[in-house]
């Protein structure tokens, strides 16, 4: 391509105003609107944190939160700096160390909420099934970019292994809402990467057929049932879950247009809505800023993904795109999870909101990902094979 | 280049798909925050206050109700009751370890004396009355000691708490139970009607049920206080936005006296044991009958504002057992057709046949009408002769003869004396006299419901009856609704005879008769009965109300009508001349009564009450009043199957305005009093000194 050659007789003369330099291009959107949906988050996570006694506001959260929000701004930064060629060759040991980090904490991790999920380490508990996610964006994309063309039913099936460790593993915790996200990532990038059409109907009819199996198999407790389909209509059940729907909506409804005020939220402050600092942060949003900030919120996501998207448009290549795909397919898909069941437009299954909710795993992993997209913007002339 | 398949076509295009599908996830999400935050805004903003403020309501302490001299007849006192929690049970108790907790706290409660059975706390934690958070009250008014023993083994028995309600107490015990009343729990039905009302009732709450507390409900019900305050998820108190005091009911003051409403009751109850004494006696065609006398009634009225100084009906029953809600078979004992419904306040509810105690409103009729006077069928002193046996002119068939009771000929009777001796006969002749001349045949009913018959008296309780007057029309639609009942369509001549002497289809309560005889008593001026005088400030004492007396009308009440009547009713208890006598002069004599100082009258009345089952004895009646000439009380006593009159119900109201007369009216003591009494008299006993064990156990410690 003549522009390419040009760039490439530009480099040649000045490097230093070399266009094809990759910290000439760094998306800012995505950055700024990743930076302010985790300030926002981190102010959030305060006024759902700080407790009811102006005296002695609890800053705990809000330290931690900062220091994990810094740290994840490091790694996006890092991950930025090393081309993600070079993620090709480390993709199968970045996958292989999220697998043993996912038997390991099977066996040695901490149970919380009645998944065990976690290592403790000092004073944090890292959550391993959080990490993978990316280090599984960038073995699938690895494995999917090789394909030219459509895949192959035995290149599928190797795709969906790959897609099915994790997910049986996470499943084993249980960690319901983290094992779906994985199934997203998989259905996102084997859909952009080129899987056929017919394979596309074929696995979403066995997926429907094997939810009906196990929904009537008896596998599933019936409080679990409950649980999925007390969003349904919340007033008729009893359940812990149905009390969670139900004041997280009143929580988002009660905010109206500008909202109670920060700090001002009574559901908020009353800590009427469970894990309103984690997977419910959205509610907070909701009562003390009102529609506008969760306008506010769904818009700076929606630029966050925009940019994602167009950068998977834009990449050099089909890794870079796969990993955007990756990246955007987990982005919004746990948003849309999170933020609807706090609306009541799905069930509530245990998921972080991306940068918005309190935790250290789900940050640095948001960040992580952020960091991969702007990589692959930053070298989107760069990369060549 | 190759290799960038997203450069493809069909990359592209997954790519918009796939942008596609994350675009509907946002307007999906969009649209809801939309929905919710600006279509349903206020609905949550509603919910979340709902959510966090708890409104807890103060019961405020009912009123008392006082008798005219201040003293308290119904008063509160507090209850302990142990309530369960039913939020901490849902939430930390399984259903083992429920009932487990209700045994263990059964055996507890019953170990203090207090039998509990489980299933009785099972049933009240399991009442619907209650909702799915609230602390519910599952048994009542435990001993101090117990609640003690609770308190410190709280970790024993989770979600078990006690709590402090005020209940009814009576003091005075069962005295005047009928017209005090009692209270209860809502009901659905009270529920509904009190949404209305001011004063904030609860689902729980209590609301008079009979009586004064439900005539002065609103007076009397203490206006709940509340507080407002914020809570978190834990329900601990943030912060309180809202306290409101309660305010305490106000005191009901009543006209009743109680030293006089303990002894009519004693009267009365004297009264029908002395009935019941007579045993039995034949009567021709009907068989042996029985003085049952079962149940009766007395009222005092002061005739010159109508107040209601005592007000008695027998059998009589323990407000005290409705506190903190009466059993279902205790309550169906009270409602026992059986046991004489000794919740029924025959005063104002039991309707009788006035009989005898009727005929002044009849002399009134003839008076008034001028049937009697100059220019009438007699005057005022042309006697009339008394056969004992009277035929309707111009009527040939048997059931054109009416008799005198007893057919006793009577002999040359005059207004005055017919009265005085009861003569039915003189009375058939006057109403025979009414349908043939050209009089309204219903003249006798259109004084009576002058005087008040026929319609309630408009008492200050609630439920009243309101007697029947019968008339022409009323016959008719009586016979068209219950022909059985009812045989006979047409208004007859015979009617108007038996109503005449208030027999027939005449109705009337205790208190409607009272009220008529205080027309005569007070010179025409018919009062709506006052029980309430005045609510009254319950700190202070000072009136808020004050009850001035109702005129329902004045009548026409010349002392040429006056004169016959007062005279006639003056000879009742006072004419003995030639062998005849008065029909209560033997009752007024046997007590020595004070004639000279207390100049007192009254008509005796004998009526028979259509029963359907065997025969029954005759309904005996007395009404009075004095001292004339300005009477301050009149009487009425209705006493069931008793006999006559004469001889079971003029001795009542005779010892009761005996003792008034010579103002030997015993001050009642209150049941404490009393216990405190008899507990003195046994150590006295104890020592040898008898005392006076007679006027101990009558109750009459008035005098020392």
């Amino acid at each position: 391509m003549a522009t390419v050659t040009n760039a490439k007789r530009a480099r040649e003369l000045n490097p230093r105003r070399d266009p094809l330099s990759p910290w000439l291009h760094i998306d800012l959107m995505l950055v700024l609107s990743s930076l302010a949906l985790a300030v926002l988050g981190v102010a959030m996570v305060y006024s759902a944190t700080r407790g009811t006694d102006p005296a002695a506001y609890d800053t705990t959260f809000l330290e931690r939160q900062t220091i994990f929000v810094m740290v994840g701004i490091a790694l996006m930064a890092g991950t930025a700096l090393i081309s993600y060629e070079r993620l090709v060759a480390w993709a199968p040991l970045l996958y292989a160390g999220g697998i043993v980090g996912l038997i390991a904490v099977l066996a040695v991790g901490v149970e919380r909420n009645g998944a065990r999920s976690w290592f403790e380490v000092g004073q944090f508990q890292v959550q391993p099934s959080e990490f993978l996610k990316v280090a599984f964006i960038v073995a699938l994309a690895s494995y999917v970019r090789r394909i030219d063309g459509e895949l192959s039913l035995r290149q599928l099936l190797a795709a969906l292994a790959i897609g099915a460790l994790p997910l049986a593993l996470v499943m084993q915790q249980p960690d319901v809402g983290t094992a779906l996200v994985y199934l997203a990532i998989t259905m996102g990038v084997l859909l952009v990467g080129g899987a056929r059409v017919r394979h596309i109907v074929v696995l979403t009819i066995l997926g429907i057929g094997f939810a009906v199996l196990v929904w009537n198999s008896g596998v599933l407790q019936s409080y679990q049932q409950d649980r999925l389909l007390s969003f349904l209509d919340p007033a008729s059940s009893q359940s812990e879950a149905a009390y969670q729907q139900t004041q997280a909506q009143i929580a988002i409804g009660s905010g109206g247009v500008t909202g109670r005020g920060y700090g001002e939220g009574g559901q908020t402050q009353g800590e009427f809505v469970p894990e309103q600092h984690t997977d419910f942060i959205f509610t907070v949003v909701g009562e003390e800023l009102g529609f506008v900030g969760a306008a506010l919120v769904l818009g700076l996501f929606g630029v966050l993904v925009w940019r994602t998207w167009r950068t998977a448009k834009k990449a050099a290549d089909t890794f870079g795109a796969l990993i955007c795909v990756g990246v955007m397919t987990m982005i919004v898909f746990q948003m849309f999870q999170a933020v609807g069941m706090t609306v009541g437009i799905m069930p509530i299954t245990g998921i972080p909101v991306p940068f918005l909710s309190y935790g250290g795993s789900s940050a640095l992993t948001s960040f992580l990902g952020v960091g991969l997209v702007l990589n692959v913007h930053m070298r989107r002339y760069q990369v060549r094979r | 280049m190759s290799q960038v398949s997203l450069h493809t076509r069909s990359g592209r295009l997954r790519l918009s798909v796939l942008g596609a599908v994350a675009l509907a996830m946002f307007a999906a999400l969009f649209a809801r925050v939309w929905f919710l935050q600006i279509m349903s805004e206020q609905e949550f903003i509603e919910a979340a206050e709902g959510n966090r403020q708890r409104t807890i309501i103060e019961l405020a302490p009912r009123g008392r109700i006082l008798d005219a001299k201040g003293r308290v007849l119904v008063d509160n006192r507090p209850s302990i009751d142990v309530t369960i929690d039913r939020e901490t049970v849902v939430k930390s108790v399984s259903t083992d370890e429920l009932s487990d907790l209700f045994l263990r706290l059964a055996t507890e409660i019953s170990r203090t004396g207090q039998l509990t059975k489980v299933a009785e706390i099972e049933a009240a934690f399991d009442s619907d009355r209650f909702g799915p958070f609230a602390e519910v009250p599952v048994v009542r008014d435990i001993s101090e000691d117990l609640q003690l023993y609770l308190a410190e083994r709280s970790y024993e028995f989770p979600g078990v708490s006690t709590t402090v309600a005020m209940v009814r107490t009576y003091p005075y015990g069962t005295r005047a139970a009928h017209l005090l009343g009692y209270v209860g729990a809502l009901n659905d039905a009270e529920e509904v009607a009190v949404r209305e009302k001011p004063k904030n009732y609860q689902a729980n709450d209590e609301i008079g049920k009979t009586g004064v507390e439900l005539f002065y409900e609103d007076a009397l019900r203490g206006t709940p206080g509340y507080k407002v305050v914020e809570i978190d998820r834990f329900n601990n108190i943030v912060d309180e936005l809202e306290n409101v005091e309660p305010v305490a009911g106000s005191d009901v003051q009543l006209s009743i006296d109680i030293d006089l409403q303990a002894m009519v009751e004693g009267e009365l109850a004297r009264g029908l044991e002395l009935a019941r004494q007579q045993g039995s006696k034949l009567v021709e065609g009907e068989g042996e009958v029985r003085f049952n006398a079962p149940a009766g009634a007395m009222v005092l009225l002061d005739p010159t504002d109508g107040s209601v100084l005592a007000m008695a009906s027998h059998p009589t029953y323990d407000p005290a057992l409705f506190v903190n809600g009466i059993s279902e078979s205790a309550f169906a004992e009270l409602s026992d057709p059986g046991a004489h419904l000794p919740l029924l306040n025959r005063v104002i509810q039991g309707e009788y046949p006035p009989g005898s105690t009727f005929k002044p409103f009849t002399a009134y009729a003839a008076l008034d009408t001028g049937l009697i006077g100059s220019r009438g069928i007699l005057t005022v002193t042309s006697p009339y002769q008394d056969e004992g046996v009277y035929r309707i002119p111009n009527c040939t068939d048997d059931s054109c003869v009416f008799t005198n009771a007893g057919s006793d000929p009577l002999g040359p009777v005059d207004l005055r004396l017919a009265l005085t001796l009861s003569s039915d006969v003189y009375f058939y002749n006057l109403a025979a006299n009414f349908d043939r001349l050209a009089f309204d045949t219903d003249s006798v009913q259109q004084a009576a419901t002058l005087f008040g018959f026929g319609a309630p008296t408009g008492v200050t309780l609630p439920s009243e009856s309101g007697g029947r007057m019968p008339t022409p029309e009323q016959r008719r639609a009586l016979h068209e609704e219950n022909p059985e009942a009812f045989p006979f369509p047409d208004w007859r001549t015979g009617d108007t005879l038996n109503t005449a002497i208030g027999q027939g289809d005449v109705l009337a309560t205790p208190l409607q008769i009272a009220s008529a005889y205080s027309v005569i008593a007070n010179g025409g001026t018919l009062y709506a009965p006052n029980l309430g005088r005045a609510v009254l400030d319950p700190i202070t004492g000072e009136p808020e109300l004050e009850f001035g007396s109702r005129i329902i009308r004045e009548l026409y009440w010349p002392p040429e009508i006056r004169d016959p009547i007062w005279e006639g009713l003056a000879g009742v208890t006072t004419y003995n001349n030639g062998g005849k006598i008065g029909t209560a002069y033997q009752a007024f004599a046997d007590v020595g009564f004070p004639h000279r100082s207390w100049p007192v009258a009254g008509k005796t009345g004998t009526s028979e009450k259509q029963s359907p089952g065997a025969p029954i004895a005759d309904f005996a009646l007395f009404a009075g009043y004095g001292p004339l000439p300005e009477p301050r009380y009149v009487a009425v006593t209705v006493l069931e199957e008793a006999g006559f009159g004469g001889d079971v119900a003029a001795p009542v109201v005779a010892r009761v305005f005996e003792r008034i007369a010579n103002e030997r009216v015993p001050e009642v003591l209150t049941e404490a009093e009393r216990g405190a009494r008899d507990a003195e008299a046994a150590a006295q006993f104890a020592q040898g000194d008898t005392g006076d064990d007679e006027a101990a156990a009558a109750g009459a410690g008035g005098e020392g």
